[in-house]
């Protein structure tokens, strides 16, 4: 494929929107229910804050985070998606050495959409012994 | 020659004052000013303006731009408001009536100002705790999608992690600019 038909190609799939910086994907994608700090709204919203940086630790979190209804629906081309999510892992205190999430990764994870997240991020945050 | 004028007119008003004031009214009026000034700094206005609030996103993005009427649907930053504008119910733009707590849990959009041509981000947050306001309903829908995508949704109500649920009207904060991608 020539470099003007890739170009074509990556064109045609993104979505109508402009790209944003991370930061205001998290704004516009994240925020409204996560809030900009990342706390938690008791009964409505879980928390990012302490919470992304375990599953960040976590065998199995890395995949989870990726499958997460706001995540694998976010209006967001998987590139775009790819550098929210590495952002928000690292805003909210991953560790230095996460690898960035790749554009094919996150397209993989969010074909496969958690249907029950609450006991699936039960299941990962118990397991964690830390 | 002026300077004559001035000092004639001076002394005519300080003899004026002497014989019109007893020196104990002087004493009490000089008393009155002297502890007046002293509880000056206690007032709450002193305080205010003593104290290092913090700017809303509003006030440093839009800061020197021209703005319109928030109490018009047309306003730029409604464009995918719907709802009581809270500028038409006690509240403005970007705050509550008083007696309404703002939900934090809110959606998100971008609106052109047309002042200097940028998308902005903009936070439509409902103001729960009072029944509806009835005044200025604006129903906008740039950038919103179906119910079924409910975080990108404006007909859904909004008051989450509020005491009441009940919703008296709608805001439409500006956190900044949308900055694209380079």
């Amino acid at each position: 494929m020539t470099r003007a038909a890739l170009a074509a190609a990556l064109l045609a799939a993104a979505p109508a929107e402009r790209a944003h910086t991370p930061e205001i994907d998290y704004a516009l994608h994240c925020q409204g229910c996560h809030l900009a700090d990342g706390r938690a709204t008791p009964g409505s919203v879980p928390a990012l804050a302490g919470t992304v940086a375990r599953l960040a630790r976590t065998p199995g979190g890395r995949e989870y985070m990726g499958r997460v209804p706001g995540v694998a629906q976010a209006p967001l081309a998987d590139a775009e998606l790819a550098l929210l999510l590495t952002w928000v892992v690292k805003r909210f205190g991953g560790p230095d050495d996460f690898a960035p999430y790749t554009p094919d990764e996150v397209g993989r994870l969010r074909a496969q959409p958690l249907v029950d997240v609450a006991a699936a991020r039960r299941a990962l945050l118990e397991n964690d012994v830390r | 020659m002026a300077n004559d004028r001035l000092d004639r007119w001076l002394e005519r008003r300080a003899r004026g004052l002497a014989r019109g004031t007893s020196r104990r009214s002087f004493l009490a009026r000089l008393g009155t000013i002297v502890v007046g000034a002293a509880g000056l700094p206690l007032l709450p206005v002193a305080r205010a303006s003593a104290g290092q609030r913090e700017p809303a996103p509003d006030e440093i993005a839009l800061a020197g731009k021209p703005e319109g009427d928030p109490k018009r649907c047309e306003y730029w930053r409604h464009c995918a408001i719907d709802g009581f504008l809270c500028a038409c119910c006690g509240g403005s733009q970007n705050t509550c009536p008083p007696g309404t707590e703002m939900s934090s849990i809110t959606w998100i959009g971008t609106c052109k100002n047309p002042a200097d041509g940028k998308e902005y981000v903009i936070s439509y947050n409902d103001c729960c705790g009072q029944s509806v306001c009835g005044r200025c309903n604006c129903t906008r829908t740039e950038g919103e999608k179906p119910v079924y995508i409910t975080p990108k949704n404006n007909d859904a109500l909004w008051c989450f992690g509020t005491k009441s649920r009940a919703v008296q009207c709608s805001v439409a904060v500006v956190l900044g600019v949308a900055t694209e991608s380079s």
